[in-house]
């Protein structure tokens, strides 16, 4: 049986038992539940430090009613990362490569806080589809274009976070089979490839931490703008 | 929650049956004993080599097969997965040779500063309770030295205060002096007076008396008696130039 290239994207089963369920909830053992001592080990109080690091970066900005949302939004960047760094291993499968799961979270998260804004200060919310100092003579091709670009923003959060994955995955996938082709025949650009392997496989790295801060990032502006 | 199994596993030697020891007697444990005191954590984590590979697995390889046991162990297995092509070489053995490299290499340079960067945070965190039982003890230590230095001046008060009651008394005693000083001289003024007054008097009859003797002698000398009494002053005057004028001679 050969393996096309998208193969690795295929939902994992195992003797048609479906893994998905697994690969999503087994790095949840990764991160240690917080204890009732003063002390911690390293790992808790790295997971500790991180946490309420990112979150108060993240909420610093939000007035006080969004504040609620910072178990949600800390809960999801933990989850994007891990997800997304697991899949750099070999042989793993990204949930996060799958538009499912990508438009599932952003679509949810983003209707939400617009449901949010519209309903406790709808007239606020609906002042930011007309930008501040724009000239009057734009306004209705601009009410337009801002409405537009609203409710394409689920659709952007979830797309570019499976094509960023995608694509990096694909490209390594391409890159090594390449290596591994070459090996016997051209050592020589077999070797300059694995360098691009290697580069790639630090981008991938890159990629998978910056995508999901800027998942939760995007989602923070527009509770920002609705709270 | 892996963490406490693998601090109870550190204490019995053997792995399994402490696992199956705590899996079974967990169900038993329904008191809050159980929870307080906190046993203390491991200060450090359970031994590996390579990264990986426990150590309890090359001590327990140990007595049949030496120090190299688990590594012709690990190189037969991998041997024998390829061979019999159950691992197959593909583009993946490749790419996980590159984020390999990576992994170890980044756990290599960075883990100890980010270990002991960990390290900090608790320390950090120990150091500000440390400071702030230091800062009472410190202040509580002041105080105790302060009611001491109290207790030493109120012993002192008494040296105060006698001082002071002798001062009092010595200025009663000057006061008192001063004004039977004043007192005897008052009197002895008053005393002064009345001699003086005495000696006035004495006095004047003194006069009185001598002048109205001397009026009384005068008045009593009769003419004859005055020129013989004239006429011999003359003749002892006389007498006693030349008597003078002799012994002025010799």
């Amino acid at each position: 049986m050969t393996l096309s290239l998208f193969d690795q994207f295929l939902s994992p089963c195992c003797m048609l038992n479906s893994l998905v369920a697994i690969a999503i909830t087994l790095p949840w053992i990764l991160f240690p539940s917080p204890t009732t001592r003063w002390l911690n080990n390293r790992s808790l109080t790295s997971q500790n430090w991180f946490l309420s690091q990112a979150t108060s970066q993240i909420f610093s900005p939000i007035n006080p009613p969004g504040h609620k949302w910072a178990l949600l939004l800390s809960s999801l960047l933990i989850f994007l990362a891990t997800m997304n760094t697991a899949g750099l291993l070999p042989y793993t499968f990204t949930p996060t490569s799958q538009l499912s799961i990508n438009m599932g979270l952003a679509g949810a998260l983003w209707m939400g806080v617009v449901i949010l804004g519209m309903r406790t200060q709808p007239t606020h919310s609906l002042g930011h589809l007309l930008p501040e100092g724009a000239p009057a003579l734009l306004t209705p091709i601009l009410v337009i274009i801002e409405t537009i670009s609203l409710f394409i923003r689920p659709i952007a959060l979830g797309v570019r976070l499976t094509a960023n994955l995608t694509a990096g995955h694909l490209l390594i996938q391409l890159t090594s089979t390449a290596t591994l082709a070459m090996l016997t025949i051209m050592p020589v650009t077999a070797i300059f490839t694995g360098i691009l392997l290697f580069l790639l496989a630090l981008l991938e790295a890159a990629v998978a931490l910056i995508q999901a801060y800027v998942f939760v990032l995007l989602l923070s502006l527009y509770l920002q703008e609705n709270v | 929650m892996l963490s406490r199994l693998q601090a109870i596993s550190v204490k019995v030697t053997d792995p399994f049956v402490s696992l199956s020891l705590v899996q079974a007697s967990r169900s038993l444990q329904t008191s809050s004993q159980r929870l307080a005191p906190v046993p203390p954590l491991p200060d450090h984590g359970g031994k590996v080599r390579h990264g990986l590979i426990p150590e309890e697995l090359f001590e327990f390889l140990y007595p049949k097969t030496g120090v190299t046991g688990p590594y012709m162990l690990g190189t037969g297995l991998i041997v024998y997965l390829l061979s019999k092509e159950l691992y197959v070489i593909n583009h993946e053995t490749i790419y996980a040779i590159c984020i390999g490299t990576i992994i170890v290499y980044g756990v290599k340079k960075y883990g100890a500063t980010v270990a002991a960067f960990i390290d900090s945070i608790n320390e950090e965190k120990v150091a500000k309770a440390q400071a702030a039982k230091d800062s009472h003890i410190s202040f509580l230590t002041e105080a105790i030295e302060n009611e001491k230095k109290e207790q030493w001046r109120v012993e002192g008060r008494g040296m105060l205060f006698d001082a002071k009651r002798n001062n009092v008394a010595m200025l009663l005693e000057t006061n008192y002096r001063e004004r039977q000083h004043m007192v005897t001289n008052e009197v002895k003024r008053r005393l002064d007076y009345q001699i003086a007054l005495q000696h006035l008097n004495r006095r004047l009859q003194q006069e009185h008396m001598i002048n109205w003797v001397e009026k009384n002698v005068i008045s009593s000398i009769t003419p004859q008696q005055e020129k013989e009494s004239i006429a011999k002053c003359i003749a002892d005057l006389k007498v006693l130039a030349k008597t003078t004028q002799a012994k002025a001679a010799a």
